[in-house]
């Protein structure tokens, strides 16, 4: 397989070498597979003709009113000091997926991960080990009840008592299928 | 990133002098810059006002070459300054002046553009209005047909532009316009060279997709 038809990385590398951005070995390494590869010199002279149209933008100045009455609108902003500051805008959540794509999918399942997780764990601790860690409330019994469990909870130092009964319904297994 | 080291400052006076920019290290000079914050950081407001006017013009053309509307790159600009003076007591001189204002005009330029995207205005709404001057390899001013050719380019690139997320164009503009490294982006925009490199492709290969067409023409 050609070097630059790498999977993934060709792209990179033919725009790269083609922006001038490649040096030393990686260049010559470059223009040694593009000598064997018309397909590539093909891309190399389209994103060349990008750089070429990018580099050749024009510059755009302030006219001369503009010049003259930047420095005392930057004074009379600096002197305002208190101005409004508008909160900067976050970036959107497409262009941080686009960036980091990987790390976002990576993040997304180990939320998921995470929740079902912490969920499963915290219904089966409610019904399994009789206490339910996050209030401080503790679970004094649970009564089996036939069809429908009953769950008594009583906060610590308090004579209050609360008690849960629990409607039979389907399994958690059941309700994701 | 070793792969794609370049020699930066070489790099950069190459793509400068090809655009016809004084390299910032010879005008202004960075000892000048340097001294004029000092005095600006012990409070005299004169240094500054010279600082701005030395460096208007440029963080003008970088905010118009992210907004794309006049009247929003002047704003990104005075603000990039009057942001710049209320933050001199933390600049530490790591970096020159130029490239300190570089990441504020940027950051202002990428806030205004997603303001705007959310806003639900068109982001880069008077790309019709590029400059007429003809500047670089693609306009040929003796030659009307090529001159119309370079335009028609421009225009269909200042679309492409528009399409791209902030991040991106920021990145394109800085490098490509600029001729900024890919570590003096990273700085810029405040993220990794790796980032700059993925940006850097993502945009250029967005563009030459828009660009498709007209180099088939051009073949």
């Amino acid at each position: 397989m050609h070097w630059l038809h790498t999977t993934g990385r060709r792209g990179r590398r033919l725009a790269a070498y083609a922006a001038g951005d490649l040096s030393g070995p990686e260049r010559a390494r470059a223009e040694s597979a593009l000598a064997g590869c018309p397909g590539c010199r093909h891309e190399v002279e389209a994103y060349r003709l990008v750089a070429r149209a990018l580099r050749a933008t024009p510059r755009v100045s302030l006219t001369a009113a503009e010049a003259q009455a930047f420095w005392p609108e930057v004074e009379r902003r600096i002197a305002a000091g208190e101005r409004p500051r508008r909160l900067p805008a976050r970036p959107a959540l497409r262009e941080m997926l686009w960036d980091h794509r990987r790390l976002g999918l990576a993040s997304a399942a180990a939320a998921a991960v995470l929740v079902v997780g912490l969920t499963l764990g915290q219904m089966s601790g409610w019904l399994h080990r009789g206490s339910v860690p996050s209030n401080g409330v503790e679970v004094v019994s649970v009564e089996p009840g036939g069809d429908a469990p009953v769950m008594l909870f009583q906060a610590p130092g308090s004579s209050l008592k609360v008690i849960w009964i629990f409607e039979e319904r389907p399994s958690v297994w059941e309700v994701i299928r | 990133m070793c792969k794609y080291r370049i020699d930066h400052d070489l790099e950069r006076l190459r793509i400068q002098r090809r655009r016809g920019i004084e390299p910032a290290r010879d005008h202004p000079e960075p000892e000048d810059d340097r001294a004029l914050v000092r005095r600006a950081q012990q409070g005299e407001r004169e240094a500054f006002a010279t600082l701005v006017r030395r460096h208007q013009d440029r963080a003008f053309n970088l905010a118009y070459q992210m907004v794309r509307h006049r009247e929003d790159a002047l704003d990104v600009a005075q603000e990039a300054f009057a942001r710049a003076y209320t933050s001199l007591p933390s600049f530490k001189g790591d970096a020159t002046f130029g490239t300190w204002l570089h990441r504020i005009v940027v950051n202002l330029a990428i806030d205004s553009l997603r303001r705007r995207r959310r806003g639900g205005e068109t982001p880069y709404d008077d790309w019709r209005g590029l400059p007429e001057e003809p500047d670089g390899e693609l306009t040929a001013p003796d030659d009307p047909g090529m001159a119309l050719e370079a335009k028609q380019t421009r225009a269909l690139l200042a679309r492409g532009i528009a399409e791209l997320p902030p991040a991106q164009r920021a990145a394109l503009i800085l490098r490509e316009v600029e001729g900024l490294s890919y570590e003096e982006i990273a700085r810029a925009v405040g993220c990794s060279p790796g980032t700059v490199m993925s940006r850097l492709f993502y945009g250029r290969r967005r563009l030459r997709q828009v660009l498709k067409a007209r180099l088939a023409d051009l073949r």
